[in-house]
């Protein structure tokens, strides 16, 4: 996978971390994965067609979900539940989008479909052998981790 | 929820921007506070009944400036605008219907409230930036 497709992330997450969060973004050593595995307890994941395929996966450690849901809210958040849950994959939705956008930019259509939440680590989520990089994207509330596994579509 | 920084020099939609801020506050709280649903649903219907009354009037208010201020991107936020409000409606249409079910209530109320921080602390601004490069103060 091309590192080219891991920049926008980065750059997207930057810019909704500021405006949603007022947080400043720092990215952490990429690793390269076989799977797509969460490795946190909040987790969403994003699907990706178009010009490039593939999925993308967030995962948010608790604390750091239910701080960032409490910022937005100016409100104590204390469990993952519907609201915090949905709030986290509208923001990974937002992420994505944007991301989406600057990948256009360089010549690259895709869309994403919606975001689907689930809580807990459930192990392997990947049904492809493709691998997939992880980039840490380090915050004062925590790091959130997103498993980019994007390829460029055949013919 | 509201920050002074979301302020875009217009002093008719500043306030209705803190206006909606704090109604989405409320029906956060109403939405996410301890106690029985059935307590809280009063609130949730009152709230819901007021916003789609109000993003109609503020929309069209923000419309109406970036005509008169000639902001070159009023057809698109336009666009955004129209899309928001038919969320709105389908979604009080959906519960008038369904009835108010608490987990979907929660989800609506995660997408208004990522919606509103991003729109008026993203799109919005650019209304604010092109106001400034006017030179100033509606």
């Amino acid at each position: 996978m091309k590192v080219e497709y891991i920049n926008p992330f980065y750059k997207a997450t930057i810019d909704v971390f500021r405006i949603m969060l007022n947080l400043d973004v720092k990215r952490g050593a990429l690793r390269a994965v076989e799977e797509l595995e969460p490795v946190s307890e909040a987790n969403v994941v994003i699907g990706v067609t178009g010009d490039l395929r593939g999925s993308l996966l967030y995962s948010f450690p608790k604390e750091m979900a239910l701080e960032m849901v409490t910022i937005m809210a100016g409100m104590a958040m204390n469990k993952l539940d519907a609201f915090v849950s949905s709030a986290l994959g509208e923001v990974a939705n937002i992420i994505s989008g944007n991301a989406v956008t600057h990948l256009a930019s360089s010549g690259l259509t895709c869309q994403i479909s919606p975001p689907q939440v689930f809580v807990g680590r459930k192990g392997s989520l990947s049904m492809s052998t493709e691998k997939a990089v992880v980039v840490p994207l380090i915050t004062d509330i925590g790091t959130l981790e997103v498993t980019v596994s994007l390829h460029r579509s055949m013919g | 929820m509201w920050k002074e920084h979301y302020r875009i020099g217009s002093e008719l939609i500043d306030s209705q921007h803190q206006e909606l801020f704090d109604r989405v506050g409320s029906f956060i709280r109403a939405v996410q506070e301890d106690g029985a649903w059935e307590e809280r649903l009063e609130q949730v219907q009152a709230t819901l009944e007021f916003m789609k009354e109000y993003v109609v009037i503020h929309f069209r208010d923000e419309e109406a400036l970036q005509k008169e201020i000639g902001y070159p991107g009023l057809e698109k936020h336009a666009a955004v605008h129209d899309a928001f409000r038919a969320e709105i409606r389908a979604f009080a249409q959906r519960v008038e219907q369904e009835g108010f079910d608490e987990e979907k209530v929660q989800e609506f109320a995660a997408r208004v409230m990522t919606w509103l921080i991003m729109h008026v602390g993203k799109e919005d601004q650019r209304i604010g930036a092109f106001i400034r490069s006017q030179g100033g103060q509606q």
